[in-house]
């Protein structure tokens, strides 16, 4: 399960790159249009929410159910998070809740991650107890881009003693 | 058009179409459910969906068996139709299968279409039940003054730590951005067109709990499997078309209670509401209904956290998590380093908490929040445990015990030399005074209040006061949170003024303030306001006068059920007729059960003493 993650993180990463080349935006994610959305500066409510929530009066909105693409479009299918894009979308839009979790060594968003990420729930503490200390190196690698951040993630499992057992499965 | 017009087709729908009108499936409450019909005063049917693309025929909107014959029609057509561009039993899932149930399609005659939207769409929600989820109030902005409602579709396998991967079933009114100052009034007289979405539920905790700083309570319900495939169906019926959005009644609670109706139609959910729909009478609504809800849970918002993580403190460490947020000195200070490592985390994670609230709820977040924030938990993840649960208690009980939304009072007392009996109608929703149980704090919103007295000496019957619409917004205010406290009151009151002894006033006032909370007998809430008011009254030289001044009071929880508030204000009035008020106001309200109460008010303005006792009723 953990391998085919790693993985896809890795072809998202050529993905991501070759977005680099289209976009000027760096922050682009995968593909799919997160933009500076939750990465870059958050400015308050006024502004954030309106932004994420934000309901696109394109072609796409009127072809789709649930045309409402919270900000994200191209992610979603029928207002779903398409399955390849779940990870990086959490990670991106839940970025500084994550790393606070991460450094606190629990909480409800890093269990979310670790469970979308596929690690099994009785090593869920080896987990949280690895983020918590990487956690300077995690959050630097958040800075630049939320593949970056699951990545991160991935190689640190694949190298972890305990985790890495788990996850060949 | 469509590829089968073929003899046998033809004759096959003839025959469904008998059988339905047999069988008078166009009369039935699951149809009309399914294709929100209600009915007029003169027993016309209308259905509350705005979208043209929802309705199969052209007088769908209001001839429900024309729209049934319709959908039969259209189920033989692979043809895409409405907004989301599918086959007629794709877009109208539900109908198809409801019909199919009804009149045992046969399948070679009729054959089903596959429809791999939908299929991917439900089985990605992984449905094991539903939940409501009522954020509560947030006074500081209008749209959320009555809290709001949303489901969420709680996924197989999930734990309280996952809940927030699931999706929610929302439906909001599409406001374009910078709408501004239009914003309350098109929302009122339903110029917007509401949505459903499905946005996944760690977005929604972000928006109510980190931005907007709101409580969440969440209600699961019980609903079967068959309820929960009904619900989902016709959700995404739904999400294929608008409904115009209307601020009181048509809004997001109404909508969503539709979807249950369906679900299970013995519910009979919207029936109950004619005029408005109050999001917190919805949660009550559904709370009554017999084994409907399986369990509570409460999710405290990030200010509430802040609030509780601080009172169960000592002192000196409540100061201490202050100031690590403005100095990271501190973290090498002896006060800091000789706590033991889980006082240290829980000190830091409380840093923490406060830098975030300041970076995500402030205008103009600074710069260096963001890097003391990091500093903070790089600090924390050195420590290398994990921080402890730290159960909330919430400051506002749930919505549930509150009381209903109207109210009725009967009085009577003493006025100069006078002696009268009075009685109030009041539309909504809760006073300061009122029982506090299942509101926000500190916070009044009263609308559409009138009042009318007869007074015995006088003779006289009177629309004594009136009320359109009477804001207060107390913040208490510590070293962490310092939002300020306002009011806005438009009405009118009966004066004694210039020799005039019962005189109608209109009055226009708003204030700006602050508030301070204090534990000297049980919980006390200071409060001062500068305040601007203007008056028209034939009492005055020139019709009117325009003035301001100050206000002091205190708001006392003395016991459990008793409530006392005293205010004094001084105000002078330059413009217009000259003058000058002291006032001042006692009032205490003692709470017999959930949705009565008794008040005793004494109001003092000059020389006009007013005292009344009365009676209250919440429906």
């Amino acid at each position: 399960m953990l391998k085919k993650v790693l993985m896809f993180s890795i072809a998202v990463l050529f993905g991501a790159q070759a977005g680099l080349a289209m976009a000027s935006n760096p922050d682009t994610g995968p593909g799919c249009g997160l933009g500076k959305l939750a990465w870059g500066e958050y400015k308050g409510q006024k502004e954030i929410l309106p932004q994420v929530l934000q309901t696109t009066t394109n072609g796409t909105f009127w072809s789709q159910t649930f045309g409402i693409s919270f900000g994200t479009s191209g992610c979603t299918n029928d207002g779903k998070i398409m399955g390849e894009h779940k990870t990086t979308m959490f990670a991106s839009l839940n970025f500084d809740a994550l790393t606070a979790e991460m450094a606190q060594g629990q909480g409800e968003h890093l269990t979310s991650l670790a469970t979308l990420m596929g690690v099994p729930a009785e090593r869920h503490a080896e987990f949280f107890a690895m983020t918590q200390e990487r956690y300077t190196s995690l959050v630097q690698a958040g800075e630049t881009s939320p593949v970056a951040l699951v990545k991160s993630l991935n190689d640190a499992i694949a190298g972890h003693p305990v985790l890495a057992q788990a996850s060949i499965r | 058009m469509s590829e089968a017009q073929s003899p046998d087709h033809e004759s096959y729908l003839a025959q469904l179409i008998e059988q339905a009108q047999q069988k008078k499936l166009a009369e039935q409450r699951d149809w009309r459910l399914l294709l929100h019909y209600r009915k007029g005063l003169f027993g016309e049917y209308e259905s509350e969906q705005d979208d043209p693309g929802f309705f199969l025929s052209p007088n769908g909107k209001t001839n429900p068996e024309a729209e049934l014959a319709a959908t039969l029609a259209q189920f033989f057509s692979s043809e895409l139709v409405g907004r989301s561009k599918q086959p007629a039993q794709c877009a109208f899932v539900a109908r198809y299968h409801w019909l199919k149930e009804q009149l045992t399609f046969d399948s070679a005659r009729l054959p089903q279409l596959a429809c791999e939207r939908f299929d991917r769409w439900y089985e990605d929600f992984e449905v094991d039940s539903v939940s409501l989820i009522f954020p509560s109030s947030y006074l500081n902005n209008p749209a959320s003054m009555f809290g709001h409602t949303l489901f969420r579709v709680d996924q197989k396998g999930q734990t309280e730590q996952t809940r927030i991967l699931s999706y929610t079933i929302n439906y909001a009114a599409d406001v374009p951005p910078n709408s501004g100052l239009l914003y309350p009034i098109r929302g009122i007289f339903g110029s917007y067109r509401g949505y459903f979405s499905t946005i996944p539920y760690y977005l929604k905790v972000q928006q109510y709990r980190d931005i907007e700083n709101r409580d969440i309570w969440e209600y699961r319900l019980n609903l079967t499997e068959n309820q929960l495939r009904r619900f989902l169906m016709h959700t995404w019926e739904l999400g294929n078309a608008y409904f115009d959005y209307f601020y009181f009644k048509e809004n997001c609670s109404y909508h969503i209670l539709a979807l249950l109706d369906y679900a299970d139609p013995n519910l009979h959910l919207t029936d109950e509401f004619l005029f408005w729909t109050v999001p917190a009478d919805t949660v009550r609504l559904i709370i009554s209904k017999p084994g409907l809800v399986s369990g509570i849970t409460y999710r405290p918002s990030r200010s509430t956290i802040i609030k509780r993580k601080r009172e169960s403190l000592p002192a000196a460490e409540r100061d201490l998590a202050q100031r690590v947020t403005q100095d990271l000195g501190e973290l090498t200070s002896p006060a800091f380093t000789h706590l033991t490592p889980p006082k240290q985390a829980f000190v830091l994670d409380l840093a923490s908490d406060f830098l975030r609230s300041q970076i995500e709820t402030k205008k103009d977040p600074k710069p260096e929040w963001k890097e003391r924030n990091r500093a903070v938990l790089t600090a924390r993840s050195r420590l290398r445990i994990p921080s402890e649960e730290f159960s909330v208690r919430p400051f506002a009980k749930q919505p549930e015990l509150g009381h209903k939304m109207l109210q009725a009072t009967l009085g009577g007392g003493w006025r100069n030399n006078d002696t009268f009996e009075e009685a109030t109608f009041r539309g909504g929703y809760h006073s300061l005074l009122d029982p506090e149980a299942g509101y926000t704090p500190d916070a009044q919103i009263e609308m559409a209040s009138i009042t009318v007295r007869h007074y015995n000496r006088a003779d006289q019957t009177r629309v004594e006061r009136a009320t359109l619409l009477n804001l207060l917004s107390l913040s208490p205010m510590d070293s962490v949170f310092r939002s300020p406290s306002w009011k806005l009151n438009v009405g009118m009151n009966t004066i004694r003024h210039n020799g005039c002894q019962l005189c109608s006033n209109g009055v226009f006032s708003g204030g700006l303030g602050g508030a301070k909370e204090l534990r000297l007998l049980n919980r006390e809430v200071l409060f001062a306001f500068a305040e601007a008011e203007a008056n028209v009254s034939r009492a005055y030289d020139d019709m009117h006068r325009v003035g301001g001044g100050a206000t002091i009071g205190i708001l006392s929880d003395l016991a459990e059920r008793w409530k006392v508030m005293a205010t004094g204000s001084y105000l002078r009035f330059p413009l217009g007729d000259k003058s000058d008020e002291f006032r001042w106001y006692v009032g205490s309200r003692f709470t017999i059960a959930q949705n009565w109460a008794v008040r005793l008010e004494y109001n003092h303005r000059n020389h006009d003493n007013d005292i009344l006792f009365s009676v209250q009723a919440f429906f």
